[in-house]
């Protein structure tokens, strides 16, 4: 009987240290876009990602109208003529880290997500790259790719062609802390 | 005490399993779950129900934000058939009514002061807008409520003391965006000309008016707008030549300009004008066509340092 139970309790304490999940909160998620006639730049902090190491499982999230933009019209049009956050109100990525880090060990370490980015209701496979940092324990992912609107279904009237680009530049930083 | 740990045990284990049980039921993964755990406290913010301040007639909810500055200028041409419309006048194009030049400032993003001058009366008017509630997308807050206070002045003209040549209005909007392509609004509106206008036997200083509007979305940058008022007075209601105002149109919004065509029997742009005075008639060809064309400046200081940081 004692057996049984301390046998018990030790598999269950491996179980669970091998499903330590890292979350955050309040990812960074700018966009940034560059046209003739205007710069365009927007950010949140209140994007939120788990990260599973033991799966490589990387989920990441954010509100469109947590967005914030510089011009308020900008942020008006933003998510009603085109992410239509009233439809649409996330914009999610789901994939996998190809890489396994040594989380044990401190360094800066190149990565590549491979998965979903929905935005706007439409999916797109990408291959996204990024940096992991390991201090003390402490995750932080940074990641610079490109969203072209035409991939997700978000149309530019000829009439503000030239205010708006094609492709809109996307920096996200995010620091985790491991979820006991 | 041993049988307390191996049952404590068990039950834990058991809870474990459950858990991962319904966790691939959902098909998740136990990063998705933690993450659906997480993105629950998305904040609600306001609906913008409107594109512009102004519909055909009325003006709407929607507010100019904090430190941004909308000028607007609003036509109504002469009108399109009847006796004083076809091709001698271009349809009406010759003849301009009234024009409207508004000036409207977010002081904050729930209050504005506005100026407007009209031709028709060179009235002048200061104007007074507040927010006092939004619609927000969670629905807690079904509906949007503005309040507008409004005086205006005539300056010239043959006036016996100052305070008999100014008007007022005051006015609550309720609003409410249905669904995406679709958007209400009523308000109730009083109206005191300390001079009847026009100026005929028997006409009141102060009435009640309801005006009602609707905005259906055509594509995300355009929309077909709907306008009507009708004036609670007697005199008026029992004056063959009053009509009430009505007016439809098309808007399109281009960034930071928003267009409107449309097309009304109210010969004047300024609701108190307009309300006070309308007496023309879709039946004897007196409608028109009328512009609005609404141009947003965004003077907040922060606008181009912010940009250089992201």
């Amino acid at each position: 009987m004692k057996h049984i139970s301390i046998i018990l309790l030790a598999w269950m304490s491996i179980f669970q240290a091998g499903g330590t999940l890292y979350a955050c909160k309040n990812a960074q998620i700018s966009l940034f876009s560059t046209a003739p006639i205007e710069d365009i730049a927007a950010k949140t902090s209140s994007g939120t990602s788990v990260y599973n190491p033991a799966t490589g499982d990387l989920v990441f999230g954010v509100a469109i109208t947590t967005f914030k933009f510089p011009k308020a019209l900008m942020q008006e049009h933003f998510n009603s003529d085109y992410l239509e956050s009233d439809k649409y109100p996330r914009a999610t990525f789901k994939g996998k880290i190809q890489e396994h880090p040594d989380l044990t060990k401190d360094g800066t370490y190149p990565v590549t997500a491979v998965g979903e980015l929905d935005v706007h209701n439409v999916k797109q496979t990408r291959t996204i790259p990024g940096t992991l940092t390991v201090n003390n324990g402490v995750l932080t992912l940074t990641s610079e790719f490109m969203v072209k609107c035409v991939d997700h279904h978000i149309t530019i009237p000829r009439l503000v062609f030239h205010n708006i680009a094609e492709s809109i530049k996307m920096n996200v930083s995010a620091t985790y802390t491991a979820v006991k | 005490m041993k049988k307390h740990i191996a049952l404590l045990a068990i039950i834990a284990l058991s809870l474990n399993v459950k858990a991962q049980q319904t966790d691939t039921k959902k098909g998740n993964s136990a990063a998705d779950s933690l993450m659906n755990l997480m993105g629950v406290d998305e904040k609600p913010v306001p609906v913008a129900i409107f594109k512009s301040t102004r519909l055909v007639l009325s003006q709407t909810t929607e507010m100019v934000k904090r430190n941004n500055l909308n000028f607007e200028v609003i036509h109504r041409f002469g009108d399109i058939a009847g006796s004083n419309g076809g091709p001698q006048t271009a349809f009406g194009i010759d003849r301009v009514n009234d024009v409207f030049f508004g000036f409207e400032y977010g002081v904050s993003d729930n209050f504005n002061v506005d100026l407007g001058r009209s031709t028709i009366g060179q009235l002048v008017q200061l104007e007074l807008k507040w927010a006092v509630l939004h619609q927000t997308t969670n629905g807690s807050s079904p509906i949007a409520i503005t309040l507008v206070g409004e005086i205006g002045a005539k300056p010239y003209g043959a006036f016996p003391t100052f305070s008999s040549r100014l008007s007022h209005l005051m006015q609550a909007i309720f609003a409410r965006k249905f669904s995406p392509g679709f958007a209400l609004q009523v308000a109730p509106t009083y109206v005191r000309d300390n001079t009847p206008f026009p100026i005929l036997p028997g006409n009141e200083q102060s009435f009640f008016a309801m005006q009602a509007s609707a905005r259906i979305k055509l594509t995300n940058h355009s929309g077909v707008i709907f306008d009507y008022a009708h004036p609670f007075s007697a005199f008026r209601n029992n004056t063959d030549t009053f009509q009430d105002p009505m007016g439809f149109g098309y808007e399109v919004e281009t960034g930071g300009h928003v267009f409107t065509v449309n097309i009304t029997n109210a010969n004047s742009v300024a609701e108190m004008n307009m309300l006070s005075n309308s007496q023309q008639r879709f039946s004897k060809g007196q409608y028109r066509i009328g512009f609005t064309i609404s141009r947003m400046f965004d003077f907040n200081p922060r606008a181009k340092k912010e940009e250089k940081k992201y």
